[in-house]
């Protein structure tokens, strides 16, 4: 079964940008290289408190649309990498840019609020 | 006394999904100290605030924000 995935992936921050790339294409290539990959380079980035030594990281988050079977193998690729600090993968299954809530789920929210208010009303 | 109703910052601009990468809005949500903000305090409804202490939560373990803040060490 082929889920949508998203994975953020924080370097270490000494690694040429050339290491980066290549981890990233072996990584994806665990995954069977999906032909929907978005890469978005975030960059070097302050952390907001040291791992280690680290002060700072280098982000890239990644989307995928990949079969369930072959991720053990790819987050087990993750796991072992020295480069990498930090890793999250999460299921991808809402769109963060979805479309906003229509009217009637807003008057439902509404709704519901009011009646909790009421419920604590002194 | 009706106290004056507080409005889920969340709802009145439609969000559907919090998102962990965004750190200036998850930002507004935490303490000077980086505690998770309570809802009674930010007027944000039970749905968002579901999704908003599980956005924050992935944000700190990839150091988008921090654990604690504002002590020495």
């Amino acid at each position: 079964m082929t889920r949508q995935y998203e994975a953020v992936y924080v370097f270490d921050s000494t690694l040429e940008d050339a290491a980066i790339n290549e981890k990233l294409g072996r990584f994806h290539d665990l995954l069977g290289n999906p032909g929907d990959l978005q890469l978005n380079h975030w960059g070097r980035r302050q952390l907001a408190y040291p791992i280690g030594r680290r002060e700072a990281g280098y982000y890239v988050v990644a989307r995928f649309g990949a079969e369930t079977t072959t991720l053990p193998e790819y987050e087990r690729a993750i796991k072992l990498d020295d480069g990498i600090v930090r890793h999250l993968i999460t299921l991808f299954e809402h769109e963060v840019g979805a479309p906003p809530m229509s009217e009637e789920e807003l008057a439902l929210a509404n709704r519901r609020r009011d009646v909790d208010e009421d419920e604590d009303e002194e | 006394m009706r106290r004056p109703t507080k409005t889920c910052p969340f709802c009145e601009t439609r969000v559907r999904f919090i998102d962990y990468k965004d750190d200036r809005t998850l930002g507004r949500f935490i303490t000077d100290h980086g505690k998770i903000l309570p809802s009674r305090l930010s007027g944000v409804c039970a749905r968002h605030q579901r999704q908003l202490s599980t956005a924050i939560k992935r944000a700190r373990y990839l150091a988008i924000i921090p654990y604690i803040r504002g002590t020495q060490g």
